[in-house]
């Protein structure tokens, strides 16, 4: 009964864990009247790191300066501007530590690469490591 | 030819941990990021002054000597930890120091500098946080040093402590 007990709460926090994940920190005031202005402006907060916290977006940040850019985001939006010039206004200033997905370029090809090399090595040595088992069996 | 592939998970977990010994042993802040504008000209703005009637024009105020920027504000703890090292960067010849106040009461900013002395020649205040968004600021105080062209030769992020005074009065030196 009491493994019962302890099953039913361990879902229930789960579930709402999936809950508050998905939740953000957009504001009433801040929201865009034009629905197709404001998923753009979504989207690109969702990208955008909020450099207090650092591991959160701009979307899901409660900080001062995180609601002051997601401000910024959808003043630019109103003024027209597209989401590569927004995101061009944001690394000018920041550097592309400011993404939350670093950008593809020669200085983070390391970035990208790398783990695909080390499963590879790690392929290299299992396979290597079974062919010789064999044989010595 | 076995036992040198095995011999490589140990290799690469060695030179793991020596690089994760050495990023603990060296000093420094790893939520710092280098800010992207150093070496780039400022941008031009413009916005109330805290301590003239006229506006603060960045174009009248920077391009002539040596500049140090500071963001402060009187509700931010760290800001008065350093304002006595800021009053004795003001003793450098051949520089300048200007303010922006972030985000505050500007009475309680006029206080503040009453009581506690005015290193700054000219103050903007930045009411919204937008001039600190225009510098790459994310967490005050942070200070700059720009050039006699314009150009931010140096940022920091965090109070002057008695180190970053030294590292600074070393700066201003050889960007003379």
């Amino acid at each position: 009964m009491i493994v019962k007990k302890i099953f039913i709460i361990i879902v229930y926090t789960f579930l709402a864990q999936l809950l508050l994940n998905g939740s953000y920190a957009v504001e009433p005031d801040e929201i865009l009247t034009d629905q197709k202005q404001e998923t753009m402006a979504r989207d690109i907060s969702k990208n955008i790191r909020c450099m207090v916290c650092q591991n959160q977006s701009i979307d899901e940040s409660n900080a001062p300066l995180a609601k002051d850019l997601r401000i910024l985001i959808r003043n630019k939006i109103e003024e027209g501007k597209t989401k590569e010039e927004i995101y061009k206004f944001l690394t000018d200033r920041y550097g592309d530590f400011i993404l939350l997905k670093p950008p593809f370029k020669l200085s983070t090809l390391a970035l990208w690469f790398l783990p695909f090399i080390f499963v590879l090595i790690g392929i290299l040595i299992i396979y290597s490591h079974n062919k010789n088992f064999k044989k010595n069996k | 030819m076995r036992k040198q592939l095995l011999k490589l998970p140990f290799i690469f977990f060695s030179i793991t941990l020596l690089i994760f010994f050495y990023l603990l042993i060296v000093e420094r802040n790893p939520s710092e990021v280098p800010s992207a504008l150093l070496n780039k000209k400022i941008q031009k703005f413009e916005a109330k002054s805290l301590l003239k009637n006229s506006k603060f024009i960045s174009s009248e105020e920077f391009g002539k000597k040596i500049v140090l920027v500071n963001f402060f504000a009187t509700w931010c703890k760290p800001c008065r930890d350093e304002h006595d090292y800021i009053k004795k960067i003001s003793d450098e010849k051949n520089l300048k120091i200007i303010g922006i106040n972030y985000k505050d009461d500007s009475g309680k900013a006029i206080e503040w500098l009453k009581k506690l002395g005015n290193p700054y020649s000219n103050i903007a205040i930045d009411k919204k946080g937008k001039i600190a968004i225009d510098w790459g600021v994310y967490g005050i105080p942070e200070t700059f040093i720009v050039n006699s062209k314009g150009i931010i030769k140096y940022r920091h992020v965090g109070p002057i402590t008695n180190k970053i005074y030294k590292k600074i009065r070393f700066l201003i030196k050889e960007i003379e």
